[in-house]
């Protein structure tokens, strides 16, 4: 019985007076919202995959700078007139220091001087080992000048993993290919691969590739050339 | 004089452009001007049975096209309203019968003599698109609150704004229901405007009138009591270069919403 009256008293003030409804619950705001996002994809070629790749770049780039609520970024193309134009709406939490920012900015700045000199290190190792090669092109028979030409071609692929290895020192599978290719290439390249080694950085990788076989020879002659180091240090002194 | 050439197209199917298209050449012929309406869906012919001119008609835009008869044998002249004439589609042919240029040439030729030419643009982007908006310098793109016809709008508003000979394209909302409106159920005329931006030359409100008004064969337009006629009518004025307001569509239309306004009136006028 009471549930009955209960029902029946709702209904007459329901009469009378709309119940306010939770706004996200309302369809009229989904359709909204979804439309905004379909209307999004169709006016441009991004899917969703790249919209949220997009989305999350322009997020650390803007973090860098001020202080946002990354969840409350809106991105929106709009139709403006003749122009589709790129809307971009974040609330501000707080500016950050300009002290912090720059402070950002250098360690940004300071990594990439950093990856720039190790490539242009790689890059004077490619160019030494090719005078090796032409040097050692010159003394071997016809045959082998087929394979040192191939050789030049893993060298170069090899070097190219090895920088790939710095930048993506996580990449496992690269290190994997890596090793593969130091396999093939141990007998004539254990000359070169101490010369590459003497780059300080490359014992990074050491700890990551604990598993490859290239990891062991790494840390093998790491410890050779560092033995040398100590060597030569003393010597110096 | 020379008339305009006024494409009415919305991309969704059945949202109301043949209806509309009835209507605004019916209300602008009562305002005194010389309007001829033409049907481009070829194959599936409407606007003939909504100004219930289906047994009169002859000869087909296509018969003109392939010059079997003379474009003034084709028109035929509306019931009521001596001023307008219908240029009815064929049935037995489909949209490949004609292209753009041949529409174009024959939308010349009534320029010379009517005010108006308004195309009845049939559904879709593809050949029957193309054809009935190459002649025309203005558009109405019809749409109803709803998310499809929405998205739909959308696409076909970008590819009239990549048509340059179509000066102006302006937004007519159609099928419109209030109540479910403030019940936040339907978009609002704002939020479709919003996410269309796009400038509105209209709002028709959901009305059943329409539906007789069909099966009569008689614009509903003509009935000055129905809130969609006189919102067509508002749109004609508005082509003409007037400024009308809007309509307010929120007038209850069944009896329970008629006393719920009129308690709620009465409680506000004892509180005070």
């Amino acid at each position: 019985m009471r549930d009955i009256f209960a029902g029946l008293y709702n209904k007459i003030v329901g009469f009378f007076s709309n119940v306010e409804q939770k706004e996200s619950d309302e369809s009229k705001n989904v359709a909204r919202n979804r439309l905004k996002l379909v209307l999004m994809q169709d006016r441009t070629n991004l899917n969703p995959a790249l919209l949220e790749r997009m989305r999350g770049e322009l997020i650390d780039l803007l973090s860098k700078y001020v202080e946002m609520d990354k969840e409350a970024l809106d991105l929106n193309f709009e139709n403006d007139g003749d122009s589709i134009a790129l809307m971009l709406s974040i609330p501000v939490i707080r500016a950050k220091e300009e002290a912090e920012i720059e402070a950002a900015l250098k360690a940004e700045d300071e990594a990439k001087k950093e990856l720039e000199d190790k490539l242009k290190a790689l890059e004077e190792m490619e160019e030494a080992d090719e005078e090796d090669d032409d040097e050692t092109e010159e003394d071997d028979s016809e045959e082998d000048d087929d394979n040192d030409e191939s050789d030049d071609v893993e060298e170069n692929d090899s070097e190219v993993d090895v920088t790939d290895n710095i930048e993506n020192s996580e990449n496992q599978s690269q290190n994997d290919e890596n090793a593969e290719k130091h396999h093939h290439k141990k007998k004539k390249r254990k000359k070169k691969k101490k010369s590459l080694i003497n780059i300080p950085d490359i014992i990074e990788v050491n700890e990551v590739s604990e598993e490859s076989e290239d990891a062991e020879e790494i840390s093998e002659n790491a410890e050779t050339s560092s033995e040398n180091q100590s060597e030569d240090n003393e010597k110096s002194e | 004089m020379t008339g305009k050439v006024l494409v009415i197209t919305s991309g969704k199917g059945g949202v109301g452009k043949t209806t509309t298209t009835a209507n605004i050449g019916t209300a602008l012929a009562r305002a005194g001007k010389k309007v001829v309406l033409i049907d481009t869906d070829l194959g599936l012919r409407n606007l003939d049975l909504l100004l219930g001119l289906e047994n009169r008609i002859v000869y087909t835009i296509v018969d003109v096209v392939e010059e079997r008869c003379k474009l003034k044998q084709a028109l035929v002249k509306d019931k009521k309203n001596l001023d307008l004439c219908l240029l009815a589609a064929a049935q037995t042919r489909d949209k490949s019968a004609i292209t753009g240029e041949q529409l174009k040439k024959i939308c010349d030729e009534l320029k010379e003599e009517n005010d108006y030419i308004i195309i009845d643009c049939p559904a879709g982007i593809e050949q029957g698109f193309e054809n009935a908006t190459t002649p025309a310098t203005e558009a109405i793109v019809v749409t109803t609150p709803e998310m499809s016809a929405v998205r739909d709008a959308d696409r076909i508003i970008g590819l009239l704004e990549s048509k340059e000979h179509i000066e102006s394209h302006k937004l007519l909302i159609n099928r419109v229901r209030p109540n479910l409106i403030k019940s936040n159920d339907m978009m609002s005329v704002d939020d479709v405007q919003e996410i269309l931006s796009c400038s509105i030359i209209g709002v028709v409100p959901e009305d059943t009138g329409i539906i007789t008004s069909t099966n009569k064969g008689e614009p509903i337009v003509n009935d000055e009591k129905s809130l969609a006629g006189q919102a067509y009518q508002n749109i004609a004025k508005r082509i003409l270069g007037e400024e009308v307001p809007f309509l307010d569509i929120d007038t209850p239309q069944d009896l329970v919403s008629k006393i719920k306004k009129f308690f709620i009136d009465l409680l506000a006028k004892l509180g005070k």
